[in-house]
């Protein structure tokens, strides 16, 4: 005699193609991470302020990104690497930045997508 | 009647799932996260498989995944020579412990304080969490690389399996090699069972069962297939495995009997194990899927339904039915 399948309630849910996840609005994030900011100098000291300064770092780490738009960048990287490229966009958790007109050693490359995690820093003229 | 598995298939990853591993039983249930060679490791919740996140910031496959027993972190191991620290209620990088080789193993100890890693580069490394710049402890002994590495008794030991084909167990304190097994092949796949000191190895067609403190051989088990990983029930009853044929197998512990063999995948399985309850048992394959299969086949558990025959009556009488049926208790 065929055997009948168990039945299922739904599929496992798969990945939101938008984002890496992490619900902060999960019950288990909201019991474990009252706030996701970890402090640098320990236990009680001056949370807020520390709180407002990295605010306020971001803000203009942001600004600076949207600022570079269309610009002709510099991008020192690791082993000595320096490229020049006009800066496009960077991606929500900033693992990417996609730029064109990449000058590299071996040519330009009309666009490019360069990782962030290979950079150690990058300048412009404002 | 019994009941035809239908196992729970967890998509997302592109490329070959190569390692799975599951954390403790926490207020918010267990969690699951696989490693893949699409470098990108996801973290599920364990009874239904439901996607959490994804862990971004590896720069090639990766080899290995673990969490601690809280889950409240995780821990990676990838070709991009380092391995990496999670927080795993957030999804941020906390830690990058560069290496001078491709990475395959990692393992946290109970207290989440330190973390264990191997690879390619045949060092056992011991990283204090609460210290991470200062630099780790280093055992060296095998003469190749190293596939898996973990704690075990108590966390004053170490296991580990590498493809010298051999097996060490070392003293964390002396950085010493206590015992050595040697095989004729390499070892697949090694899985310590601390609640019993049971060392679960695989290597060829052969599944092995291990005393963890004395390396003594207790049983071992012949599968119609190349076995790369298997998993013992935290019962004792059962243990799974999975191999080059792309099935999964049930061998009752005690007769060694071959229970069950459950088709699915499109590719061989490379990692197979239990939940921490038992309850089921997942698997990660070349196909770039998990799967959570059923111990108890039939039985309502996360996702799965167990259909009470009140309601088949019913059913039997509409002409569409799949005469589904569930016997009321269905004992493990």
């Amino acid at each position: 005699m065929k055997k009948a399948p168990v039945t299922v309630l739904r599929l496992p849910r798969g990945p939101d193609p938008n984002s890496r996840g992490f619900d902060p609005n999960s019950p288990r994030f909201i019991a474990l991470c009252p706030t996701s900011i970890p402090s640098s100098a320990g236990e009680g000291a001056c949370i807020e302020e520390e709180q407002r300064s990295r605010s306020e770092l971001r803000e203009r780490f942001l600004r600076t990104l949207i600022k570079m738009s269309n610009k002709p960048v510099n991008f020192d990287m690791y082993e000595g690497v320096q490229v020049r490229a006009k800066f496009g966009a960077s991606d929500i958790d900033v693992l990417n930045f996609q730029v064109s007109e990449l000058q590299t050693p071996i040519g330009v490359q009309k666009e490019a997508l360069l990782r962030c995690h290979d950079m150690i820093s990058f300048s412009f003229d404002v | 009647m019994a009941m035809r598995q239908t196992p729970l298939t967890c998509s997302g990853h592109t490329r070959p799932v190569v390692d799975l591993a599951f954390s403790g039983i926490t207020p918010y249930g267990y969690f699951l996260i696989s490693a893949c060679k699409d470098g990108k490791p996801m973290l599920r919740q364990g009874d239904t498989g439901d996607w959490i996140g994804t862990f971004l910031g590896h720069k090639g496959a990766v080899w290995g995944a673990t969490l601690n027993k809280e889950a409240t972190k995780a821990a990676t191991a990838a070709a991009d020579f380092s391995a990496k620290v999670w927080d795993a209620v957030t999804g941020e990088e906390v830690l990058t412990l560069a290496h001078k080789h491709i990475v395959k193993t990692v393992d946290f100890t109970q207290d989440s304080n330190s973390l264990l890693t191997a690879g390619n580069d045949k060092l056992l490394r011991i990283y204090d969490l609460n210290k991470p710049e200062a630099e780790p402890q280093e055992i060296s002994g095998h003469t190749s690389a190293i596939k898996k590495a973990l704690w075990c008794n108590n966390d004053q030991q170490i296991l580990s399996a590498a493809d010298d084909k051999t097996i060490r167990l070392w003293d964390k304190t002396s950085s010493e090699a206590v015992k050595t097994l040697t095989f004729d092949q390499a070892v697949s796949s090694m899985e310590y069972i601390p609640d019993g000191e049971i060392l679960v190895i695989t290597y060829g067609k052969t599944v092995a069962f291990y005393n963890a403190h004395s390396l003594d051989l207790i049983k071992t088990v012949d599968a119609p297939t190349s076995i790369h990983s298997a998993s013992l029930h935290p019962d004792k009853d059962y243990f799974v495995a999975g191999g080059d044929d792309f099935k999964l197998y049930k061998y009752d512990y005690t007769t060694k009997e071959e229970m069950e063999s459950y088709k699915g995948h499109f590719g061989p399985v490379h990692c197979v194990r239990f939940s921490p309850d038992g309850e089921l048992y997942a698997s990660g394959s070349e196909d770039g899927t998990l799967r959570l299969w059923q111990t108890a086949v039939g039985k309502t558990y996360g996702l799965w339904k167990c259909v009470l025959p009140a309601c088949t009556t019913e059913e039997l009488a509409s002409e569409n039915s799949d005469a589904i049926y569930c016997p009321p208790e269905i004992k493990a």
